[in-house]
Formats: structure tokens, C-alpha cells, sequence
């Protein structure tokens, strides 16, 4: 314990140093700026900067992806509550009850709700981290490849088969998100693998060209072939702060959030979509205010979600950092950010790079207090970025995409390949196929290959390697749950 | 993709495309040798399960869109037809981008593609492209909103971006 608030303390002292806070206070603004913005989310943008990699050092530029991680999330929540159009999926049920507590001119507590219990979620989130994550990498240690394997199968099966409502489109998309990874050098025995020849193509598809790709410019595409004439309304600011009533009806509704949201978090179970629900029907069960529910709005339906929300954002950050396993898109992007320092992660993460580890939960104590103050008196300023017309929003978009692509690779080639992905991105909106699991079938894709063809090596060939170990069982055992219990249930609920 | 018709033929299309991009990864397959060596299987297995699985998709989405469309399909947001010509526009944009990056510079061209973009985007709003003056102020904010990018990414962080002249401002 003791050890623990030393290494906290260090990661402070890394982290409040100015040049750090600078970066963290950027992260926050330009998070908070994107996530208020239609058309881009976090995981893009992270994506877009990924070419600072190359020059920034390592947890600096952590602490600044970090930074807009979390910015995003508070931002998202503003969009949802004032345009009803929610940006990631962990905000959409806030855009449910908040929108319509803006729509009868409670958007100013709506709002406040929202960002109070963002950050009361997120730091009661961070001590967990803080608390559990060391503990999880010492157990980690003890995993060998047979179960990272399983654990990886378990992230793939639930991102794409559990999420999306069908899993037959799920499984396609995940699979395509295999072969785009595929495409490269192999990692163990350096097989030149579906390069057709293009140079280009040996050091693999990069994460920027594929994230920028499918959200960025598949958004932009999507929008001017579908969406030119939808129009949204903006609803009507009042003044941020809430009653005395309304903060009684937030806090437990935080607290609840806070609770239902970080466990998902920390398990392959991927995004924040499964608890932010779970959060929305608890508070609608247990409110006395049952008749605001879907009519005049109610303040729990915001409270409880939003502090779900980030608090299984927050969480993500343990299987991350513990095993190098991402649950959500964004979490596969920093994956990829921190391959891009050569850095491994893992349990061997707390030991090898503790500076960098303890700098990055030190600095979510940090944002988290930065995007209070920049979300609640500030909140005004942001939603002038509303006002900025969609054609030249977009096509700004366009210009960041190229800074990221081709400040990657310096390569041209890349563009065309990014504008190729662009129109894949807006055939799957069109079908209603999800994105999510492509990044991260592409980003793990290699990663679990290695990890089952090495488990292979240590049984000599023999599956059985699979289910000798206790460990390894138990985790065949869940994963064959989670495939089948939500079957049962939906046939359970047909009789 | 108002009509049942053409949702029928649109889902059948992409599933056919899953399945084409399954045979190329299987053709691609062939191409990569096994050699398993301890493990048992080698560097083609995941080509190779990839691109069967993928088929399998394929022929199952070809086959869900022949009897009734997709399952728990939500219905795509925005227009129920395409808007063609705001599209080209805006992948002209991308495209010009992308050809004339190297001898523009990273300023230029990136303003280049936001003028052809914006056009695309603005036809798509239902308005008009807008006359050579619109043009021309559609070029200055992009040049606008490039520069600074562009100073900020090859000065401050020594990010690689191509310039037009070697002075390293344009």
C-alpha cells in the first residue's frame, strides 16, 4: 500500500511538470472541442495524431491521448444533451433523457448533471485504477500464451458478436478487420503475407490510415451522398448549475453509474453501451419521478448513464495496461500508440515503464479536475463550435485525415488507399455493419495470431494446450457463455 | 434505398463482396507456404481460416438479403437515394489530394481538396456550388485552415509534410 502512494506520488511529480500539464490541458481542450463537434470521436483523432509518436516522448504523448480520451467523453455528452445527435454509443442514452430536459428548458442541469457526475465517475474510476491495476498485473504475470490467446478470443467475441444487434454482420466485420492485419510481414516467422506486390504494403496497414479511413472520411463521404439535407435543431442553453433537488436525485444516481459501469470496463466485454443502459433502466426502476421518464425528462436517466459512462471508460484502461488487451476503439488506438514506441503492454508494463504507467493515472486525477472547470462555466464557448456550417466542418476534416495519413508514412499511396477505406466505412453505415470490431480485429488480429501460434508451439502442436490449464478452462468456459446465455435468453423471452 | 427492390439487390451486392474479398484472401493463401514447425500450423493458417469464415459471411448475407433482408437491420439514417454528384466532388477532392501532394506542397493541395469538398458537401445541402468568387474564398479558407496545420505539425512537433518550396512556410 505503502509502495502504491510512493509510486502514485512519483507519477504526480511526472505529470505536473509544465510541460506535462501542458500537454494534458491540450489533450482536455482538443478532446473536449472534438467530442462536442459532430463527425469526429476520439478514436479518430487520437488516430490523426498518431504521427506525433515519432517525435514526442512517450508519456507525454500518452498523457495528451489520454487527455482527449476523456475530453471527448464530457464534450459527447454536451452534443447529446443540446442536439440529440450522440456521437459515440455511450452517450446515446444520455441524448434520450437529456435532450428532453433541454427540450422543456432544463438543459442547463442537464448539462451540469452531466459533467458533475462525469467527473465524480471518472475519479472515483482513476482511485480504482489505481488500486486494482497493479493487482491485476501481478496476477497477469502468471498468464502465458494459451491464455492471453483465449483472452483475445473473448475481446473478439464480444466486440463483435455481443455489441452489434446482428452477429452474423459482426463476425464480417471483424473478419475483415483479420485480414486487413494480415496484410504485412508475419510476425514470427517473417512470411511476406497479401502484399500483391506493393511495396507500400510490407510494414503493414497502418492504424492512422484505417481508423482516418472508415470514421473520418466515411463520415464525410456519408454525409454528402445521404445526409445533406437532415437537419438537426439546437436546443436552448440556460444557466449551468441545478437545485438543491436535483442534486439529491444526482448523487446516487452518480454513485449507481459509477458502480455499474466499471466493471464492465475492465473486462473484454467491450465499450461502454452494455452499462450506460444497464445504468438508464436502473434509474428508471428505482426513481420516484417515474413520469419524467421519456416525457418532460429525467435527471437520473442523464446522472446515472453519463457516470456509467466514464467510469467504463475509465476502466478500459485496466485490461489495457495489464494484459494490452483494448475493449473499446479508442482503447486500440493507444494500444497501437504505444507499439509505436516499441513499448510492449502488459504486466510487464507496471515494471518496465512504471514512470510512464504512474504519469498516465496520475494525469487522469489531473484531466479530470481540468475538464470540470473547462466543461461547467465554459460550456457556452463550446457550443459556439456548433455553429461552424457542415460543409466547411467536413471538409476541414478532410484536411486533418491527410496530416495524419500522410504525416504517418510520407506517403501518397496511403491517401488512396485512406479514401478506399472511406467508401468501405460508408457501404457498412449504409448496412448497418459496425465499425468497431474492424479496428480492433486489425490492431489485436496479429497480436492474438502470435500469442495462439505460440501456445501452439509450447503444446507441440497439440490443442489440448487449450483446456490443461485451470485458467485456460474457465476462460473457454466464459467465452462459451457469452456466446450462448444471450441466445438462451432471447429464446427464453420468445415463449 | 427506399424500395424493397433495390435494398434486396444493395444487400446482395455487399454480400457478394464479402465473399469475392474471401476467395481473393483463399487465392492469396495459396501463395504462403505452411511451414509449421513446432506449432503445427504456420504463417497461411489465419489466411486461410480468414478467408473461409469470410466466405461463409458472404454467402449467408447473400442469402439472409434473398429471404427478406438483413436481420434486426436499422434503417440507415439520412436520404433514401444517394446524392451522386455532391459525392464526386468531394472524392475529386480526396483524389487531387492525393495526386498532387508531392508537387503542390501539403498547403496547397490540402486547400484544393477542401474547395472541391466543401462544393460537394454545399451541392449536397440542396444549395448551389456556388460561382468562381465562391471558389476563390473557398481556396483562401482553405489555405487558412491548412497553413497554420502545417506550420504547427513540421515546426513544433518535426512532423514530415511535403512543402512547395524548400523554405519549409509554403
Amino acid at each position: 500500500m505503502a509502495d502504491l502512494w510512493t509510486q502514485l506520488l512519483g507519477g504526480f511529480a511526472t505529470a505536473g511538470t509544465p510541460i506535462n500539464l501542458l500537454w494534458a490541458f491540450l489533450g482536455c481542450v482538443i478532446g473536449t472541442a472534438i467530442g462536442v463537434l459532430p463527425g469526429l470521436g476520439p478514436a479518430v483523432t487520437v488516430a490523426m495524431l498518431l504521427p506525433i509518436t515519432s517525435q514526442v516522448e512517450p508519456t507525454a504523448s500518452m498523457i495528451f491521448f489520454a487527455g482527449i480520451y476523456y475530453g471527448a467523453m464530457y464534450g459527447g455528452s454536451t452534443t447529446s444533451i443540446l442536439l440529440n445527435t450522440p456521437g459515440e454509443t455511450g452517450t446515446m442514452v444520455t441524448a434520450m433523457e437529456g435532450f428532453k430536459m433541454a427540450r422543456h428548458g432544463r438543459a442547463g442541469a442537464a448539462l451540469a448533471t452531466a459533467a458533475i457526475g462525469s467527473f465524480v465517475a471518472g475519479s472515483i474510476a482513476t482511485v480504482l485504477v489505481t488500486l486494482f491495476a497493479p493487482i491485476v498485473a501481478d496476477f497477469a504475470v502468471t498468464l502465458g500464451p494459451p491464455e492471453y490467446f483465449l483472452l483475445m478470443l473473448l475481446a473478439f467475441t464480444t466486440v463483435s458478436a455481443v455489441l452489434g444487434k446482428s452477429t452474423l454482420r459482426g463476425m464480417t466485420a471483424l473478419f475483415i478487420g483479420l485480414a486487413l492485419g494480415l496484410i504485412g510481414l508475419d510476425q514470427i516467422t517473417g512470411q511476406v503475407r497479401y502484399t500483391g506486390g506493393v511495396p507500400e504494403f510490407m510494414d503493414g496497414i497502418e492504424t492512422v490510415l484505417v481508423a482516418v479511413g472508415l470514421f473520418a472520411v466515411g463520415e464525410t463521404l456519408y454525409m454528402a451522398l445521404y445526409e445533406g439535407r437532415s437537419t438537426t435543431d439546437l436546443n436552448k442553453m440556460g444557466s449551468v448549475h441545478m437545485t438543491k433537488q436535483e442534486w439529491k436525485r444526482s448523487i446516487p444516481a452518480w454513485l449507481r453509474g459509477t458502480v455499474i459501469g466499471f466493471p464492465f470496463g475492465t473486462i473484454p466485454a467491450g465499450g461502454s453501451e452494455i452499462p450506460t443502459f444497464l445504468s438508464y433502466a436502473t434509474e428508471r426502476k428505482l426513481s420516484k419521478h417515474q413520469q419524467e421518464f421519456g416525457t418532460t425528462g429525467a435527471i437520473e436517466g442523464v446522472a446515472g448513464p453519463e457516470a456509467a459512462n466514464n467510469a467504463a471508460v475509465t476502466a478500459t484502461l485496466v485490461p489495457l495496461l495489464t494484459l494490452g488487451i483494448p475493449t473499446s476503439v479508442t482503447a486500440a488506438i493507444l494500444l497501437s500508440a504505444l507499439q509505436n514506441y516499441g513499448i510492449q503492454a502488459g504486466p510487464q508494463l507496471f515494471t518496465t515503464s512504471s514512470t510512464l504507467v504512474w504519469a498516465l493515472i496520475a494525469s487522469l486525477y489531473i484531466g479530470n479536475v481540468m475538464l470540470l472547470v473547462l466543461n461547467l462555466p465554459l460550456v457556452g464557448l463550446w457550443v459556439k463550435l456548433l455553429k461552424i456550417p457542415r460543409p466547411q466542418l467536413y471538409a476541414g476534416i478532410l484536411i486533418f485525415a491527410t496530416v495524419g495519413v500522410y504525416g504517418m508514412r510520407q506517403s501518397a499511396f496511403d491517401l488512396v488507399v485512406m479514401l478506399a477505406l472511406g467508401l468501405l466505412g460508408v457501404v457498412m453505415r449504409r448496412f448497418d455493419f459496425p465499425t468497431a470490431p474492424v479496428v480492433v480485429g486489425m490492431i489485436l488480429g496479429p497480436l492474438a495470431e502470435a500469442q495462439g501460434r505460440n501456445a501452439l508451439s509450447i503444446g507441440s502442436g497439440h490443442w489440448s494446450v487449450f483446456v490443461e490449464r485451470p485458467l485456460s478452462i474457465g476462460l473457454l468456459v466464459v467465452l462459451a457463455a457469452v456466446l450462448l446465455l444471450p441466445r438462451v435468453w432471447k429464446l427464453m423471452q420468445r415463449r | 434505398m427506399s424500395d424493397n427492390s433495390t435494398t434486396t439487390t444493395g444487400q446482395t451486392l455487399v454480400g457478394i463482396g464479402a465473399l469475392l474479398i474471401g476467395a481473393v484472401m483463399a487465392w492469396g493463401a495459396t501463395f504462403i507456404p505452411s511451414d509449421a514447425g513446432y506449432a503445427g500450423v504456420g504463417p497461411n493458417a489465419l489466411p486461410w481460416l480468414v478467408s473461409v469464415v469470410l466466405m461463409v459471411c458472404g454467402g449467408w448475407l447473400v442469402w439472409e438479403a434473398r429471404s427478406g433482408g438483413y436481420r434486426e437491420m436499422e434503417a440507415p439514417s439520412g436520404a433514401a437515394s444517394g446524392d451522386w454528384h455532391a459525392v464526386a466532388w468531394v472524392i475529386a477532392g480526396v483524389v487531387a489530394n492525393a495526386a498532387l501532394i508531392t508537387t503542390l506542397g501539403f498547403i496547397l493541395a490540402c486547400a484544393l481538396c477542401f474547395a472541391l469538398a466543401v462544393r460537394g458537401l454545399r451541392i449536397a445541402e440542396g444549395k448551389a456550388g456556388g460561382d468562381a468568387k465562391r471558389a476563390v474564398l473557398d481556396l483562401a479558407t482553405g489555405i487558412c485552415i491548412s497553413a497554420p496545420v502545417f506550420w504547427l505539425f513540421t515546426k513544433l512537433l518535426a512532423i514530415n509534410l511535403p512543402g512547395l518550396t524548400t523554405s519549409g512556410w509554403l
